[in-house]
């Protein structure tokens, strides 16, 4: 059918409707306001980048970093106190080739996507440790073999993943609770015969960065399952049940960490027996997890809270017994909804790992505090030192709440 | 047979299989368990207080504290008692905790705005704002503000900016009003101040519906706020008449050879550093709240109001905000919540408030007594705060339904 317009008469929209000046004429200069605002930004903008990157650049000092480097990372695991002989740096690189060989494993199970990203960013970064020239004077070349060698695990947990029975998503949470245990037995240590290579390091020496992620990796594990249960206490209609949980979770939403934290090493051991051990790791460890899965218990009240009644009734109707309609009908779908605050409370929960420095524990930030203010050569470079923890800390939690959208999106979370 | 039967059934159903005899046993075992656990701890605490001899009881709360506190509000000195110091430490932890409250909001509405701006710049940079100081420790933070402040020249040779604010290592100093005179004048003149605003506040309810009643401009804002300022000018000349006068703005000035400052208000470093990073901290959190609360306001409201002739801020500030605050209140307490428990950080940063002056108690006192008393203080804040959130959040919602 021939057309009755002359198709040559229709215009394009004007230049400056489209294109870089329209997009800039949309978003930026559409009213005097808004230039206003642009041009006060840009200019704050600038001023902000070009002071920033002059400081990192030129007058910032990043030597201390480098030189503090491995304290970052293990605290004083390695010091003269905690092992004699300074030979025990291998111990946390080596859970890290677990934490690389589990990462393998998913890859190999998921095949694509995100877990392939991270699990190849993961090993890549852990193997450019290597080229760092940080101060490992006394272990030197065979901790940069295992730092490189996470690329070889990798390797190894994706072939196992991809072609031998390991490779289920059941086999790989079996396994990641075996990896947590065998990690923290290899930072533990213990005497074989007369040799002192895999020596007892006391919990006290443990810390930096390896010390914030036990934590949170305990904490994390255990607060979600700690939670629900006490969400589902809080719901119960057996009311001894429900005070206790109730009691339980506004008086640790009402106090502080911190101060549970230092109730937790003044006040709690008086509480057990002389005979029982005292362990200030697992008094942290307990007390930020209990702490946070009070956090999560409301979460998780509030997700089953804005499920559909008419879910529970079905499953019901269906002859469902109650704890599998809330096993598998309310509540999968109510934890799914809350994902955003869950993770949000994970988030809290790896920042609150800074808090321990209050019962003596050398965590990463208490490392930069004390390298500031222990060592007079290092007193001018606190900014420095505290932007790069702040950078690793960001890191962390950044990749959680990244990881958390993609999981919501991959759900359909808001879609059906 | 039949009576084994009978003894063994609830209502026709054999007792091990009744719902409601099962939950009653459940409730029981769980009581009995619970009820020994406590028993256990208490009495191991009992024991524990006996062998080790560690004190216990409120009988310390008599004693004279002879400990400095740093920084107080409210007069104190090392004679005075537990009991007090302990008052005292509270009202540091309420005063961070109000001045941060009211700073994060302010701060956290703007960039939650400036986040949902059509600038693309000014979106952005909130963005970043609040990806980078919502995840980074407020710890870490709060070690870097230190030491920024702490890499200040001394008072001697601190900044001088117009030869009235003067800016160094022990804090910052700017004219203000001074508590030259008596504490307990400044303090009637605070209730009065108090009675001032809402005074202002019920003036600005009646000229405002007085407004909407006969529609003539009636400006409700300015006269609350001239009721509330007058109240307080008032007040201060008649106590001024009396006695001393309670506040006289002075302007801060070197004093002594040491390089003190005197006069004006001063803003000590601790709870300079504590205030900068507790705000800019939480002002990420409330951002993200606002901008959620402003995004659940459907379009339609605001294209309406664009299209009766409202500006932009106009319908942000009558139609959107009103909305939005329905949704945004509650998690906002929570946020303030948090606040008041994150002050607890204060004894990283040289402020001695509630935490820490109960932590260098406990080097004179019963450690037990001394933290079941702070975390009662707590958990009353933390009920004062949802108290006043969910009160404004019934006001709100009947308001504008």
């Amino acid at each position: 059918m021939a057309s009755n317009f002359d198709t040559t008469a229709i215009l394009p929209p004007p230049r400056s409707e489209t294109g870089a000046l329209g997009w800039a004429r949309a978003n930026l200069f559409s009213t005097p306001f808004n230039s206003a605002l642009t041009g006060i930004s840009l200019a704050a903008l600038t001023f902000a980048l070009v002071f920033g990157l002059r400081w990192v650049v030129f007058s910032a000092d990043w030597s201390v970093v480098a030189t503090v480097g491995h304290r970052f990372v293990i605290g004083s695991y390695n010091s003269d106190q905690a092992c004699p002989g300074n030979n025990c740096f291998w111990r946390p690189q080596a859970s890290l080739l677990l934490v690389t060989l589990l990462m393998g494993m998913a890859w190999g199970v998921a095949r694509a996507g995100l877990v392939r990203r991270i699990a190849i960013l993961t090993a890549v970064v852990a193997a450019l440790f290597a080229l760092l020239p940080y101060s490992m004077d006394r272990m030197g070349m065979d901790v940069r073999l295992l730092l490189a060698a996470n690329l070889l695990t990798l390797g190894a947990g994706w072939a196992l993943g991809r072609y031998t029975p390991f490779g289920s998503t059941r086999a790989i949470a079996i396994t990641s609770v075996v990896f947590f245990a065998l990690t923290i037995a290899l930072m533990l240590g213990f005497r074989i015969g007369d040799s002192n290579w895999l020596q007892p390091v006391d919990v006290r020496h443990w810390g930096g960065l390896t010390l914030n992620l036990i934590l949170a990796v305990a904490g994390i594990t255990l607060s979600l399952p700690i939670g629900i249960a006490l969400a589902l206490g809080r719901r119960s209609r057996l009311p001894v049940l429900k005070v206790v949980c109730v009691t339980f979770i506004e008086v640790l939403r009402g106090v502080p960490l911190i101060t549970l934290l230092f109730m937790s090493q003044h006040i709690v051991p008086l509480a057990f027996p002389d005979t029982f051990p005292r362990n200030s790791l697992l008094n942290a460890g307990i007390v930020i997890t209990l702490f946070s899965s009070a956090y999560m218990a409301e979460n998780i009240r509030g997700g089953l809270q804005a499920l559909h009644p008419g879910q529970a009734e079905a499953a019901r109707a269906l002859g469902l017994p109650g704890w599998q309609t809330m096993l598998l009908i309310s509540l999968p779908q109510a934890i799914r909804n809350v994902i955003p605050a869950i993770v949000g409370q994970f988030i809290g929960l790896f920042k609150d790992t800074s808090l321990v420095y209050i019962i003596g524990m050398l965590d990463m930030v208490e490392v930069g505090r004390t390298t500031i203010t222990g060592r007079p050569e290092y007193q001018g470079t606190a900014q420095e030192m505290f932007v790069f923890i702040a950078i690793v800390f960001w890191i962390f939690t950044y990749g959680m709440s990244y990881i958390s959208r993609r999981v919501e999106r991959n759900l359909g979370v808001g879609e059906r | 047979m039949s009576t084994v039967n009978t003894l063994l059934t609830y209502e026709g159903i054999p007792i091990w299989r009744h719902v409601r005899v099962i939950q009653w046993m459940l409730q029981i075992v769980s009581a009995i368990v619970i009820v020994a656990l406590l028993a256990w701890f208490f009495t191991n605490i009992g024991n524990a207080v006996q062998d080790r001899d560690i004190p216990f009881g409120f009988t310390f709360l008599d004693r004279e504290y002879q400990t400095p506190i740093g920084e107080h509000f409210i007069p104190y000195d090392s004679s005075d008692t537990f009991r007090y110091a302990m008052f005292v430490a509270v009202t540091n932890t309420l005063l961070v905790a109000v001045l941060g409250v009211i700073a994060a909001t302010a701060l956290g509405v703007v960039i939650g705005v400036a986040r949902l701006s059509s600038n693309w710049i000014l979106s952005k940079v909130a963005l970043v704002y609040i990806e980078f100081f919502r995840n980074v420790p407020l710890l870490v933070q709060l070690l870097f503000w230190l030491f920024i402040v702490l890499a200040l020249p001394p008072v001697r040779r601190g900044f001088e900016i117009a030869d009235s604010i003067y800016i160094n290592n022990a804090g910052i100093s700017f004219p203000g009003p001074n508590s030259g005179g008596s504490f307990s004048m400044t303090l009637i003149w605070v209730a009065m101040i108090a009675l001032g605003i809402a005074l202002g506040v019920v003036a600005h309810k009646l000229l405002s519906k007085r407004e909407l009643v006969s529609g003539r401009a009636s400006y409700p804002v300015a006269a609350g706020f001239a009721v509330a300022a007058g109240v307080a000018a008032l007040s201060w000349l008649a106590l001024a008449a009396v006695g001393d006068a309670p506040m006289i703005v002075t302007s801060p000035e070197p004093a002594g050879r040491f390089g003190r400052i005197a006069g004006g208000v001063t803003i000590r470093a601790g709870l300079l550093i504590l205030l900068i990073g507790l705000v800019i901290y939480t002002a990420a959190f409330i951002a993200e709240i606002v901008r959620a609360g402003i995004q659940s306001v459907g379009r339609g409201q605001v294209e309406a109001a664009r299209a009766m002739g409202l500006s932009p801020m106009q319908a942000l500030r009558h139609v959107t905000f009103p909305q939005a605050l329905r949704v945004i209140i509650p998690p906002l307490i929570s946020q303030c919540l948090n606040l008041t428990k994150n002050s607890s950080l204060g004894g990283a940063v040289g402020y001695t408030d509630l935490t820490n002056v109960g932590i260098t108690m406990t080097q004179t006192a019963p450690a037990v007594s001394i933290f079941l008393l702070i975390m009662l203080a707590y958990l009353a804040m933390s009920l004062a705060w949802s108290v006043t959130g969910n009160l404004y959040n019934r006001y709100i919602s009947f308001e504008r339904r």
